[in-house]
This record gives structure tokens, C-alpha cells and sequence, in this order.
């Protein structure tokens, strides 16, 4: 090392210069100063922006983010990765679900039971205006509500029904 | 006034620990003449690093009072781990390098003046009348030359030139300001003097 050391002491000498160049005279006088006034105009609390802010809060995400720019390989593949979940996700949210039970066909048929005790009687005896039409609504109670035939014809009630067959 | 000489700080040109530490505590809970007295400590080293990394006087200033003013705020995430001026010195550096990396290629320099006694150091007269082929050379175009093969190094060599060649701080110390091992400082130091050796080919033995 001291070789190396011998073989550059003329570089150093020569960079012995750029501690001859001086700021303007009085420089310094003023330039705690001028931080200070800084500071006490209120730009020393406050973080300038929300970035900022947030890179103080979150140190890692800074380092994250530095990775990006030592390696540009890494934010490509980063790219990619969220690419895929965006495509995936996409895919999934629009095929159906054929092997979960539908919630609303299990609550028809649990609400059914109350529909049994209606008779056949009952509801023949309606006017045709007030038929009854079904709904989506799962509530046998809402859906089973009058409504008003359209063009003065009868509507078919497509309801499960049980007949109770008298003396069974 | 001489910027930043090379210092081969000791124990008694060192300020006490105590009072730094003092005035880094009072700084803490807001005094701002403690932290006057922290940049009037400061300011001559610090104005010069980043002056010589940037080879522009109005960047340098912008630059330091930018790094101070960072200081203060993030005073209270200072743990204490190493000196106060490590952490302020590691502050300036980053924010220097970080400034190079945006302006990379729209390098304008703005360089101060060359202090007058400079003319009568004997090292510099020799190196201009006896060491240089091109004699007529004076002080100017050397400083002018010198400050273009310096920006010709990739920031973290020029860094380690500025710090050990011309601010004259251990590789030890470099080491911690820049967060690398001491032989990276080492090789990066070996390199950087040999591309400038041969930029300054003409000026040099």
C-alpha cells in the first residue's frame, strides 16, 4: 500500500489545491443564519410532502424502492407479478361458483315450510288481479305479494306448493 | 479563510463529548441556539464536502443548509450510535449524491476562487513551473482541469477521493460515513486516483 501511496503523491499534492478554493468572504458569517431563519419559517417541522413523510415513517419502504433503482431487473419482474395477480384476479372474480350452495335457493327452501300451510282454496279464491308473482326476493312473505295481472291476463304462479291432502 | 484543511483531528482539537452531546440534547427539545452552535461547528466541513463533490458553489450551498436543516428534523430518530458528526456528515452525503444522480450529465460548474496565498505554497509552484510540460498553465487551468477529472469519477469514488485526498479523513472514518467495509473504501480509493492520475496525465510527473 505504501508504494501505491509513493506512486500517487503527485496526484495528491496536486488535489492539496482544491482546499485553496474559498467561498466569497463572510460566507460563513451568515450562513448559520440562514438556517436557522429556515428553520424558524416552519420548514424544518413539517415534512414538505406526504412522500416525504411517509419514506420517514416507513424506512424499508425506501429500501424497496432503492432496489428498483440498483437492480432495473427487479422492478421488471416486480411489473410482471402484478401483472399476473391483476390478470388472475380478473379471471376468478368472473367465472361462477358451481360448488358453493347458493345462498338464496337455500333460504327459499327453508322458508318454504310457512308456503305449505297455505291452501289451494286460498289461493284460487284471489281475483286474477291480485296474482301473485314470485321474485327474487327470498322472503315468502314480500314476494308472495298481490300484483296487478299486465294486459288484464292471469299470470302463472310459479310457486312450490304442497297440497295437504284431508284425512293424511 | 483556508476551507477545510486537511485535519488530523485529535483528542484535544476533538470537541469534548460531553458538550456535544450537551448541545445535541438541548437541540432535541427545540433550542435553536444550541443548534446555532452546531452549525457554526459544522458548516466549514461540511459546505466543503459537498462542494468538492459538486464543483458548484451555489449547489453547495443549497446543499448544506438543505443537509442542516434535514439534521434538525430527524434529530430525534438521532439514537446516539455514533458521533453527531458522523450522522450529520452521512445526512450531507446522501443528499449530495442523491442531488448528482438527478443532475447526472447537466454538470455546470461554478467554482470559488483560489485563495491568494496559494500562489506562494511551494508544493503548488513546483507543480506548476517544474512538474508540468504545459508551463504556461497557471493556477486557474489546473483548478479548472482538476475539478473535470474529478467529475469524471462516478460519485462514490470522487467521494472517497474528496474525503481521504483532500479533506483528509481516515479510511476508518470513511468507512462509516459511506456504510462499507474498509476495503471497499480501499479499492475504490486505488481506483479513483489511477483514472485521475491518467485524466491529469499532463499535469502530473
Amino acid at each position: 500500500m505504501n508504494e501505491n501511496e509513493n506512486s500517487f503523491e503527485s496526484l495528491r499534492r496536486l488535489l492539496a489545491l482544491k482546499n485553496r478554493e474559498t467561498p466569497p468572504p463572510g460566507y460563513f458569517n451568515d450562513f448559520s443564519s440562514h438556517v436557522l431563519s429556515r428553520i424558524r419559517a416552519g420548514e424544518a417541522r413539517e415534512p414538505a410532502t406526504a412522500a416525504e413523510h411517509l419514506f420517514a415513517e416507513a424506512p424499508w419502504l425506501v429500501k424497496f424502492l432503492q432496489l428498483f433503482e440498483a437492480k432495473p431487473a427487479f422492478s421488471g419482474a416486480f411489473a410482471l407479478a402484478l401483472c399476473l395477480v391483476l390478470v388472475f384476479g380478473i379471471v376468478f372474480a368472473e367465472r361462477p361458483d358451481y360448488s358453493a350452495p347458493q345462498p338464496q335457493l337455500t333460504q327459499m327452501a327453508e322458508n318454504s315450510a310457512p308456503l305449505a300451510s297455505i291452501s289451494p282454496a286460498t289461493v284460487l279464491a284471489q281475483p286474477s288481479d291480485q296474482v301473485m308473482l314470485a321474485s327474487d326476493n327470498t322472503n315468502p312473505a314480500s314476494s308472495l305479494q298481490p300484483v296487478a295481472s299486465l294486459f288484464g291476463q292471469q299470470n302463472t304462479l310459479v310457486q312450490p306448493v304442497s297440497f295437504t291432502v284431508p284425512g293424511n | 479563510m483556508i476551507m477545510a484543511e486537511p485535519v488530523e483531528r485529535t483528542e484535544s482539537e476533538a470537541p469534548a463529548p460531553e458538550e456535544e452531546s450537551e448541545l445535541v440534547r438541548r437541540a432535541r427539545r427545540g433550542d435553536l441556539q444550541a443548534y446555532d452552535d452546531l452549525v457554526k461547528r459544522y458548516q466549514e466541513r461540511i459546505y466543503a464536502t459537498i462542494y468538492h463533490m459538486t464543483s458548484n458553489h451555489e449547489d453547495a450551498n443549497d446543499l448544506a443548509q438543505d443537509s442542516f436543516i434535514k439534521a434538525f428534523q430527524a434529530l430525534k430518530s438521532f439514537k446516539g450510535g455514533s458521533t453527531f458528526y458522523t450522522w450529520l456528515y452521512r445526512i450531507a452525503v446522501n443528499k449530495t449524491i442523491n442531488f448528482l444522480k438527478q443532475r447526472k450529465n447537466r454538470t455546470h460548474m461554478s467554482l470559488n476562487d483560489i485563495d491568494f496565498n496559494a500562489e506562494h505554497d511551494t508544493d503548488l509552484i513546483a507543480l506548476i513551473s517544474d512538474n508540468t510540460p504545459r508551463r504556461a498553465a497557471g493556477l486557474t487551468e489546473l483548478q479548472k482541469k482538476l475539478n473535470e477529472a474529478l467529475l469524471k469519477l462516478s460519485e462514490p469514488h470522487r467521494l472517497v477521493v474528496v474525503l481521504h485526498d483532500v479533506q483528509g479523513q481516515s479510511h476508518e472514518e470513511i468507512a462509516e460515513v459511506m456504510n462499507c467495509n474498509i476495503g471497499t473504501v480501499r479499492s475504490r480509493l486505488f481506483y479513483a486516483r489511477q483514472q485521475m492520475q491518467a485524466e491529469l496525465a499532463d499535469y502530473l510527473k
